[in-house]
């Protein structure tokens, strides 16, 4: 299987396909509850040319909707991560530890801040796992 | 006066019942900036360098900086002063609260207290007048009731009070400012105590004057605006200093078990800034002219570790009363925590002495018989409680913890030094170098000892703050090397430097651009001073306080980690991994212009204009 272009919804069902393949994602998540959603902002130049928003459901462990979607979907998820493609990248990537970035304001977060911090585990957990997915990223096609 | 300063310190005599008023030159303070920088300058220039911490002729500087009482975000701070009693070093505690601003408008920019005073005092500064009144009744009363007592005669007063550790002259005594705010380090509390200073209030309505209003007020609304912007200013806000706690033990962060452990999460779960929030906050609280109110108010409700609504513990505390002592219950860091309050404790060094007691009692080193029949089992909280008290009082096996984790190891001997996190005698804060390098090199180098506040090293490492622009660093850094780390610390010392001659929060220097810090300085003294300037004063600091240190005697034999943080871990994040002190120093010591005895080379100190230092160093 070749790579698959990022945020494409066959790049989340992918992703999606990863989790549950997990062998150690449903118990490190078991307490998680409610969706996320990650925008992310347009760069033309690196192939991006509108915004993208990327909705997927977690539920204890389990894992359920996992859609490109638009705005007003992305928005009402209970947690909403915003940031320019060049840091989504390095985050898929592990180049750019999701913490940092968000204390140092190179990505952004509507949420429950202390539930964030409280699950940590579960966030780095899905940080790996997408760093799995063979990825045909926009700027390199 | 320059703008931004009171313009005068006050200078107190405690022998002889005398004030004075001490006017500082604007050359000096340009140089110098305030807080402990400047303190140390008139240490050097005023005072006898190897006096006994203990006597009279060792003098207490409060210290604050042009920044405080000018209503910029995180300026509440002041710097106290002397030779520690726990180290025999230069000793410096920053605090935040409320007093450094109320101490400027009173009308001094500072307190020096010298002499010793044939009974208990207390110290007024209320509207550019100073008082000496007698305190024999507040004598034995802990910090809370002193505070309260004093406050009843004027609930507008702001007290800096010792309790009974700093009486007792307990080596890890702290200061605390109306309850809530400590200077803790390296046992300032005693040289109070030594003083019999019982405590110093603080009222006044004056306000220092800035260079150019209009321009602070536009330096402010961006200020504001980037606090407002800041994920870090969120967390600190929601979940305090202890935000760091979960964080921090996957990132190999936190030290566990008297620092012999790499991982506990469940544990850090259970101590965690969200835990507090969820079980035990009542409410946040701030220092003065502080927009991000990172300050916890608590209260346990119910159980064995009751306590009333106050103010709640700190990261550090939730370590070294919980991590350290395999202790997961938060209510009895709490607990642990008001006790230290009340009897002035620094709880850093106060966990990590009864965490290195537990250890021995496992050994079989120490027994109950040492201990007056505390059973010193990891986690057993039952015996800390009055163990805590036992050190303020020095009292049985309290007396030999009051000197201090280092002190105690020597006098138990039998090992025990090896088993304490130290450098230059105080025990290292709640971050481990063996998952952060640089902080090790940061331990290694800061001035009073190990510590976590004399820089900025645990933003730029651990990637709180990333300032590439500013300084010749990377955007990012990986903790467990130590390739490149000298210039990482040698920069955060710089800039981190300048929070304690400013007197402003370290948390706050994270969340703002370092331009908006030197916009801010230059609205309120006018002094025009560029990035590079601020920079070499941080160096100016961190060398003069260097070379006071080797006039003490402290040498290149004293920069060095202790074997148990040079022991790897087996599991978490820092697994396997020391800080390579060989490559840190080496790197470190060119960039700071050591000699390799560890002074300051001649031609550092011209081109950082310490002349005197010079002459002392080198006549």
């Amino acid at each position: 299987m070749g790579k698959i272009k990022a945020m494409t919804q066959e790049w989340m069902d992918a992703y999606k396909a990863a989790i549950e393949a997990d062998p150690e994602y449903k118990e490190i998540a078991k307490n998680w509850e409610g969706s996320v959603a990650l925008i992310v902002n347009p760069d033309p130049d690196k192939g991006v040319p509108e915004p993208v928003y990327l909705f997927m459901d977690y539920w204890h462990g389990d894992v359920g909707e996992f859609v490109v979607c638009d705005k007003a979907k992305a928005e009402s998820a209970k947690f909403v991560m915003t940031g320019d493609y060049a840091r989504w990248k390095q985050v898929a990537l592990k180049e750019l530890d999701s913490t940092k970035a968000l204390l140092q304001g190179k990505l952004k977060m509507k949420g429950d801040l202390p539930y964030v911090v409280r699950n940590i585990k579960v966030v780095n957990k899905v940080i790996d796992i997408l760093g799995r997915v063979d990825t045909l990223w926009p700027d390199e096609a | 006066m320059p703008n931004g300063y009171a313009g005068a310190i006050l200078l107190v005599d405690l022998t002889n019942r005398t004030t004075d008023e001490l006017k500082v030159d604007e050359t000096l303070l340009k140089d110098f900036i305030g807080g402990s920088s400047l303190a140390a300058r008139l240490l050097l220039d005023r005072f006898k360098l190897d006096a006994d911490p203990l006597s009279g002729d060792n003098p207490l500087m409060i210290m604050t900086g042009p920044m405080v009482a000018s209503g910029f975000p995180g300026t509440s701070r002041f710097s106290i002063c002397a030779r520690a009693p726990q180290t025999g070093i230069w000793g410096e505690s920053a605090c935040g609260g409320t007093f450094g601003p109320e101490l400027k408008r009173a009308g001094y920019d500072g307190i020096i207290v010298t002499g010793v005073s044939s009974s208990p005092v207390y110290l007024s500064v209320v509207d550019g007048k100073a008082g000496i009144h007698d305190a024999k009744h507040l004598w034995g009363k802990d910090i809370y009731e002193t505070t309260d007592e004093l406050k009843a005669k004027d609930g507008g007063l702001k007290v800096l009070a010792i309790g009974q550790a700093g009486e007792n002259l307990v080596k890890i005594a702290a200061i605390g400012n109306d309850k809530g705010h400590f200077s803790g380090r390296t046992g300032l509390g005693a040289v109070m105590g030594s003083k019999r200073l019982k405590a110093i209030v603080a009222r006044g309505k004056g306000r220092p004057a800035k260079a150019d209003e209009e321009r602070f007020k536009e330096v402010m609304k961006k200020a504001l605006a980037e606090v407002k912007d800041s994920a870090l200013a969120e967390g600190l806000h929601l979940m305090g200093s202890d935000a760091n706690m979960e964080l921090g033990m996957i990132k190999g962060d936190v030290p566990i078990k008297n620092w012999t452990v790499g991982e506990a999460f469940d544990l850090a779960s259970n101590l965690s800034g969200p835990t507090m929030r969820e079980k035990y906050l009542t409410k946040e609280h701030a220092c003065a002219n502080c927009p991000v109110a990172c300050k916890r108010v608590v209260k346990v409700a119910d159980g064995p570790y009751r306590t009333e609504e106050g103010p709640g513990p700190e990261y550090e505390t939730c370590a070294t009363f919980g991590t350290m002592l395999m202790n997961d219950d938060l209510a009895a860091v709490i607990k642990a925590n008001e006790l230290c309050n009340r009897y002035g404790m620094d709880t850093i060094s106060c966990g990590s002495a009864i965490a290195l007691a537990m250890e021995l009692y496992e050994k079989g080193i120490v027994t109950p018989s040492d201990t007056g029949g505390l059973e010193l089992t990891w986690g057993n909280m039952d015996a800390v409680m009055p163990l805590i008290k036992n050190i303020a009082f020095r009292e049985g096996f309290g007396d030999i913890l009051a000197e201090g984790t280092l002190g105690a190891a020597r006098r138990i001997g039998r090992g025990a030094e090896d088993m304490v996190a130290h450098v230059k005698g105080l025990e290292a804060p709640m971050h481990d170098p063996r998952g952060f390098h640089g902080m090790g090199l940061a331990y290694m180098m800061s001035n009073r000892g190990a510590c976590h506040l004399q820089h900025a090293v645990l933003a730029t490492e651990q990637g709180m703050a990333s300032w590439p622009e500013l300084f010749d660093m990377e955007d990012d850094y990986v903790g467990t090397t130590s390739e490149g780390k000298a210039m990482l610390v040698f920069n955060s010392e710089n800039y981190g430097i300048l929070c304690n001659s400013l007197s402003i929060c370290h948390y706050v220097v994270y969340i703002l651009r370092p331009e908006t810090v030197l916009e801010a300085f230059n609205a309120v003294t006018g002094f025009g001073l560029g990035k590079d300037d601020l920079l070499k004063a941080g160096m100016r600091d961190w060398t003069l306080k260097r070379g006071i240190n080797n006039l003490l005697g402290i040498s290149r034999k004293d920069d060095v980690l202790p074997k148990r943080i040079l022991t790897a871990l087996s599991e978490g994040a820092a697994a396997g991994s020391v800080p390579d002190m060989d490559l840190l120093l080496k790197e470190y010591y060119a960039l700071r212009g050591l000699d390799e005895r560890g002074f300051p080379k001649p031609e550092k100190l011209d081109e950082l204009g310490l002349k005197e230092l010079k002459r002392r160093l080198y006549q």
